[in-house]
């Protein structure tokens, strides 16, 4: 246990074993264990609005597992397109490291977020207003990002020492994964879990399109 | 067929577009093959654009799914078939050494970078299908990735032929600038512009630096770029519905009328409204 809590302050450091080559499979079960464990101590505490007893206690469960899958599935398919961009561009023999880069920033991501998980808590305990826990769990996702995009800035400096045109595929992947996590993050509600509403762990007709949302919200502002 | 996927790696890679690879003035790009590899790209791009049929409100249309499978290799296919006789004969006519063979594998080669892209967006294009149901939002999606993998795919046929040309000796070099002067590279080292091209391994899109864009490749590749554009706009406007509107019933083709351009605007105005 303890040795799993210094191998996490070591992603937090950007120790060399977490982006070297040399044992790379290791290294990335090891991030994926860290990704996966602290992803789902944030979406426990997550779920936890409503109550954890009874009925609500599948919320919990729910969210937990909904906050790791936000992140992988999010990753796995932007991957591609990172790909055939980054050989494209000449930066092939890179690759290996920069996806080990993106790998434990996933994880940082995750850690971040739940270092935060006691701070959810307490706004919980601390207030009952549904729509109030859902913008602070947006606050929340937006710190750990911006952290979790600081860690990955660290981890691409010495390959955008060798050329600049990581730079453009650091930009790259930022817009892919912002574009395709925001979707994935809104057809995968409910993550805080109405109390008046049924536990479900996808809501029904929540199936449809955050960028059309927005687009339609932001029209019928200027209608009024 | 693996032998092939690694031919087009090796493209995209920028090693069979190198420079000392095209000393002879020879593309070495097998027509055929990379013809076969373009299809199943198209094939797999097909499927993800044609999963909207399958999610989408009013039911699945597993034949409009069939569909987009099928459109997507053809709409490239058809374009390439279409526009290669006056894309030669301009590029002749210009001044070109180019002869038929390297203009053809030019050309498939262009068009495996710009499906390699393609089909590397094919997932994310997939999941917003799935959980899409507005229309207007998947028809700009879709031009908005067939529009980054064409740039790139543009990029790439530009860099190439300016290559070609100086591979057989059209383009004279320019002076050698006083000292290490490549922008590219941090190295102080005297020998800089060498280093610099051993340690940051020359992309399939970079400029070879050391010479100007000739005129006659400028000319060659707006002659391609309008032809091979229009055409090709016009053609997947004729081969539509690629996507499939859900109010309207399946059709393989759509009557013929208006124009690409037109209903681009007409999917932004309906998405703000």
């Amino acid at each position: 246990m303890t040795g799993f809590l210094l191998r996490t302050d070591d992603v937090l450091r950007r120790r060399p074993w977490t982006t070297q080559s040399v044992g790379a499979t290791s290294a990335l079960l090891r991030l994926a264990a860290n990704l996966v464990v602290f992803g789902m101590v944030y979406g426990a505490v997550l779920g936890s609005f409503g109550g954890i007893s009874g009925e609500r206690f599948r919320q919990v469960v729910y969210a937990a597992l909904k906050v790791p899958l936000l992140l992988l599935a999010t990753f796995l398919i932007g991957l591609p397109s990172f790909f055939v961009l980054n050989t494209l561009l000449g930066l092939r023999r890179d690759f290996g490291q920069a996806v080990r880069a993106l790998v434990a920033t996933q994880a940082g991501l995750a850690i971040v977020l739940a270092s935060l998980a006691p701070v959810t808590a307490f706004w919980y305990a601390s207030s009952a207003d549904y729509a109030a826990a859902v913008r602070f769990n947006v606050l929340t996702f937006s710190v750990a990002s911006l952290a979790a995009q600081a860690l990955l800035r660290g981890y691409y400096r010495p390959l955008i020492e060798r050329t600049g045109k990581h730079r453009a595929m650091l930009w790259t992947w930022l817009f892919i994964y912002a574009f395709v996590g925001i979707q994935m993050g809104w057809i995968l509600r409910p993550f805080v879990g109405d109390p008046h509403a049924p536990v479900q762990f996808l809501r029904e007709g929540a199936w449809g399109n955050a960028y059309v949302v927005v687009a339609e919200l932001i029209c019928r502002a200027f209608a009024r | 067929m693996w032998h092939w996927i690694q031919e087009l790696d090796q493209i995209l890679r920028g090693e069979k577009t190198s420079l000392p690879a095209l000393r002879e003035g020879r593309l070495e790009i097998p027509a055929i093959g990379l013809s076969a590899v373009i299809v199943i790209l198209g094939l797999l791009y097909g499927v993800c654009m044609g999963t909207y049929a399958i999610f989408r409100d009013g039911g699945p249309c597993y034949d409009q799914t069939l569909a987009s499978t099928v459109k997507v290799p053809a709409l490239f296919v058809l374009t390439l078939i279409v526009t290669f006789p006056s894309l030669y004969v301009f590029n002749a006519l210009v001044g070109s050494r180019l002869t038929i063979l390297p203009v053809l594998r030019l050309l498939i080669a262009s068009l495996a970078v710009n499906l390699a892209v393609l089909s590397s967006l094919g997932p994310i294009v997939a999941f917003f299908s799935v959980n899409t149901t507005s229309y207007p939002f998947m028809v700009l999606l879709n031009v908005a990735v067939f529009a980054l993998s064409g740039v790139l795919g543009l990029t790439f046929l530009l860099q190439t032929l300016h290559r070609l040309s100086i591979a057989q000796g059209r383009q004279p070099p320019l002076p050698l600038p006083p000292g290490p002067a490549d922008t590219g590279s941090n190295d102080a080292e005297p020998n800089a512009a060498v280093v610099a091209v051993a340690v940051e391994e020359p992309g399939a899109l970079d400029r070879a630096t050391e010479h100007v864009l000739g005129k006659h490749v400028k000319a060659v590749f707006g002659c391609w770029v309008v032809v091979f554009g229009l055409v090709g706009a016009q053609m997947g406007w004729v081969l539509r519905p690629f996507i499939g509107d859900p109010n309207l019933g399946f059709q393989w083709f759509r009557p013929r009328g208006s124009n690409f351009f037109e209903s681009v605007w007409q999917s932004m105005l309906s998405l703000i409204s």
